[in-house]
């Protein structure tokens, strides 16, 4: 249907539509001495004169064909500002009945409608006398108050407001969040069709009509095939400014909605309002199938009902509401107590599938996070989430929970996944790391009864609006739709999202102290172990230096013993002087400052060969150079690095002829793995594990000199950089060293 | 090695009598001839320099970096302070490579910094080299062979 038709329906003028249904008669007065301005045509020849030129300015006492005492000026002038006031009865002159009611009009006028009572209108008055409403109407409310449903409240209203009005059907109607309105509660007799869960569209009850209804508690059509009677003014031409009629009982109906109830098959219709917090909930809507009118007294009555109906089903639902709440909240609690146990939160909730997908009533979910994705339950492939995600993001921010039973209507290619993901309900979590829970809904397919076809409400026919001539139930089935997250359930995901937020923020906290710490200890373990070595340097030096002396000044006197011995002195002190010097140079490479640069790593194991040079000097070496990368990392780490290995692999060829030794570089997953191999002595796999430690060797002294700690000095250099060392060799037949460094530059912050 | 009259003297700061016998013993390996004063720690060898009543400038001052009272650093400080010592050239002779004294001591106007090898052999060349640069390969800053009762030997 054409929005157009819908847009020119919304935008009809009902509210002052110049004119008046027939069974009362309105008068407009004017001013602090209330002088009649306007009057429904009718009122000539009834309650005013026949030439209304008359009365047109006049007080209404002296206008008036009928008893009206003074104190009726008064409580006319004394109109509250909302609200239509009952002041009493009126017979007229001609002997017909009234009951007066007024109100002040938007427009600052008092509005005077004499309603006729029981005139022709078919059956009786409604055939109850104030004194039976309160009795009705204490037994109304005691029914609404002990209903413990939406649905038992609905019916028992729909039953009490028909008792009390005595129309052939009433009909309780919900609005939804587009303005459709579902009956939700029905009572009636074999006259008018059932519409109990009939979906009606929106444009059933057009905007500016809504708007009405909420200042305008409750209306009465007594029968739909008036004629209008059209309100006059001074001037007598009853058009110019017209009167707002908003709150007007008598207010003359848009001649859509006429046919419309003409088509229903309803001629006498009644409906009150239902608010909550001032906004239209939904209606009460009473119809008959002749002609009925209904005293004010039993239309206030009836109000009071549907008063009482909107507050106690806000209390049902807030009760609702706050029994699921505690459900979730004790299913938020076990999961926050997972999520703060593991060393990851993502994992907290990945391992505890059950409990994740039932808290928010989810056939599957996702957690998402830099870590990657994990799925639990049914859900849609993980690279379409991830999209979701990113689209999430992009549209909706990162600051709140978003949930939608229809997900196809905001991504049009979910509908491919609404099998499994028609309801999806995000909740992100951090906005730096784009994590996110997602939890998802199968799609149900469901079943809406429209009462009548919704998809031609209205239909523009010869230039005027006219409404859908059935209401034969229409269906429609719902696709691409899963059941629709409640209110509570949207609220403990933000609930959940908040106590994940804090953790995620005490645990940066807590790591941050916690490598402040590390950071600390680091220091003072190097600072340490740097003065040690430091203080025990001096002593050695003495060792040696004495030894030396005492050899010169005493190595004839002595004998080759002694001399061995004083040999052996001098050397031991050396070595203790080679290893604290070690030591202090690897303590003081975990201390050195990290300076990145780009390194073409083919220049720097140019750099160490030639460093080693002398060591190569008298021998023959075969050099194997494969294609080497340009890196990332520190120039002088990464010489020593190279120096170390290939001072070893120099080192342990020394009985090879020729040395073959391999630098070379392959790409694997996202490092670059270098390998440094030598066709030397080897070693036994077995002592493999203890290669890199401090001080560990795993040849004699005399077979091969060292102290032990390069490959301890490798291994560090490595970590630094964010890389790996291992290594394979085989006794005799050589060996290889290997290390990683990172494809990516990571950024290495105080390693 | 020389019949230069002009036979300035050396100054040894050190507190460690180990490593003064050790470093005298190399000083005599080397048959550096210089005179050599012995200062047992900071305080003395400013006496010694700053006050000048006692003899000449050296021709070096080998300061050893740690020790008590003043160290070296605060040493070589007070020496640039002062107009009489500003250029005398000065060694630190240290037991070990640390980054910041090494910046420090450059920083302050040191013009070597030498850490004292733990072999002899090496420390023996060490000895040798510096004496024999400083003292005799060297020339001394203008003015520097000034003052003192045995004063201008040339």
């Amino acid at each position: 249907m054409s929005d157009g038709v819908v847009e020119a329906c919304d935008r009809e003028p009902i509210h002052a539509p110049g004119s008046i249904q027939p069974h009362g008669h309105l008068l407009a007065l004017e001013g602090p001495d209330l002088l009649l301005a306007h009057a429904s045509a009718a009122a000539a020849g009834t309650v005013l004169p026949g030439n209304l030129a008359d009365a047109f300015g006049q007080q209404l006492e002296r206008g008036l064909l009928g008893e009206l005492d003074g104190s009726w000026s008064e409580r006319l002038r004394c109109l509250p500002e909302a609200g239509v006031v009952h002041l009493g009865q009126i017979r007229a002159r001609s002997g017909s009945q009234f009951q007066a009611l007024a109100h002040r009009s938007p427009d600052g006028l008092v509005i005077l409608e004499l309603e006729m009572i029981a005139a022709g209108l078919g059956q009786a008055a409604g055939g109850l006398v104030q004194q039976q409403l309160h009795p009705l109407l204490r037994q109304a409310f005691d029914r609404l108050a002990s209903a413990s449903t939406l649905e038992e409240l609905a019916a028992r209203g729909a039953e009490e407001v028909r008792r009390l009005s005595g129309f052939d059907r009433a009909l309780i109607y919900c609005f939804d969040d587009d303005w459709n309105g579902t009956v939700i509660g029905e009572a009636r007799n074999e006259r008018l069709p059932a519409y109990l869960g009939l979906r009606f569209p929106a444009s059933d009850i057009p905007a500016q009509a809504r708007r009405l209804y909420e200042i305008n508690r409750h209306r009465l059509i007594p029968d739909v095939d008036y004629v209008p009677v059209p309100v006059l003014s001074a001037d007598g031409r009853g058009t110019g400014d017209p009167l707002d009629l908003g709150l007007a009982v008598l207010r003359s109906v848009s001649p859509v909605h006429r046919e419309y109830m003409r088509n229903m098959g309803t001629p006498a219709s009644m409906s009150v309002s239902l608010l909550r917090g001032g906004h239209l909930w939904g209606l009460i809507s009473c119809h008959h199938a002749e002609p009925r009118w209904v005293p004010f007294a039993v239309r206030e009555a009836c109000d009071l009902v549907a008063q009482m109906l909107a507050v106690r089903a806000a209390a049902i639902e807030a009760a609702a509401y706050a029994a699921d709440r505690n459900q979730l909240k004790s299913l938020e609690r076990r999961l926050l107590v997972w999520m703060a146990e593991a060393e990851y939160f993502e994992d907290g909730l990945a391992d505890h599938q059950a409990e994740l997908c039932a808290f928010l009533g989810a056939a599957g979910a996702a957690v998402l996070s830099r870590r990657g994705c994990t799925l639990v339950g049914q859900t849609p492939p993980a690279a379409y989430v991830r999209r979701v995600a990113a689209w999430l993001g992009q549209e909706h921010g990162l600051d709140d929970v978003f949930a939608t039973s229809r997900l196809s209507s905001a991504l049009p290619d979910a509908a491919s996944f609404a099998d499994v993901a028609s309801g999806l309900l995000a909740m992100p979590i951090s906005a730096r790391s784009s994590s996110f829970v997602v939890w998802f809904r199968p799609e149900i397919v469901q079943t809406v009864t429209w009462g009548g076809d919704p998809r031609k409400p209205l239909a523009a026919e010869s230039g005027q609006l006219h409404p859908r001539r059935s209401f034969e139930v229409w269906k429609e089935t719902v696709r691409g739709q899963s059941s629709p997250w409640s209110a509570s359930q949207i609220e403990a995901a933000r609930d959940l999202r908040a106590a994940i937020v804090q953790i995620v923020l005490t645990r940066v906290e807590e790591r941050a102290a916690l490598t402040g710490r590390m950071l600390r200890i680091n220091k003072e373990l190097t600072a340490f172990s740097y003065s040690v070595s430091h203080d025990l340097r001096a002593p050695f030096r003495h060792i040696v230096g004495y030894a030396e002396l005492l050899k010169e000044r005493a190595s004839d006197h002595l004998d080759p013993k002694s001399q061995h011995y004083l040999r052996t002195i001098m050397e031991a002190g050396r070595h203790a002087g080679a290893l604290v010097d070690a030591l202090l140079h690897f303590a003081q490479t975990g201390r050195a400052q990290y300076a990145p640069t780009s390194i073409d790593m083919v220049t720097l194991v140019a750099d160490a060969r030639q460093m080693l040079e002398p060591d190569t000097a008298d021998r023959r070496v075969e050099w194997r150079i494969g294609s080497l990368p340009h890196v990332t990392g520190d120039a002088t780490m990464l010489r020593q690095l190279l120096l170390n290995l290939l001072s070893n692999a120099i080192k342990y060829t020394r009985g090879r002829d020729p040395a073959v030794i391999e630098v070379d570089c392959t790409v694997e997953d996202d490092e670059f793995v270098f390998v440094i191999r030598d066709n030397g002595a080897g070693f036994e796999m077995a002592y493999a594990p203890k290669l890199f430690g401090v001080f560990q060797r795993l040849h004699r002294a005399e077979e091969f000199e060292g102290i032990g700690i390069g490959l301890a000095n490798v291994r560090r250099i490595a970590e630094r950089h964010g890389g790996r060392t291992w290594a394979e060799g085989e006794q005799d037949r050589g060996a290889s060293f290997f290390f990683t460094l990172p494809l990516e530059v990571v950024r290495l912050e105080a390693r | 090695m020389t019949t230069d009259t002009r036979l300035r003297p050396l100054m040894l700061v050190e507190d460690s009598p180990n490593d003064v016998e050790l470093t005298m013993a190399a000083l005599e390996r080397c048959r550096v001839a210089n005179p050599v004063i012995v200062a047992r720690d900071g305080v003395e060898a400013l006496d010694y320099l700053i006050r000048g009543r006692d003899g000449p400038l050296p021709a070096v001052v080998l300061l050893d970096l740690k020790m008590p009272r003043v160290d070296g650093l605060e040493v070589l400080e007070r020496l640039r302070a002062q107009p009489r010592t500003r250029r005398l050239p000065v060694v630190m002779l240290t037991s070990s490579r640390e980054e910041q004294d090494l910046v420090r001591s450059y920083d302050l106007g040191v013009n070597a910094f030498v850490v004292k090898p733990v072999g002899s052999a090496e420390f023996h060349r060490a000895i040798r080299d510096l004496g024999v640069f400083w003292a005799i390969l060297n020339e001394p800053p203008p003015g520097s062979t000034e003052g003192g009762p045995n004063g201008d030997l040339g």
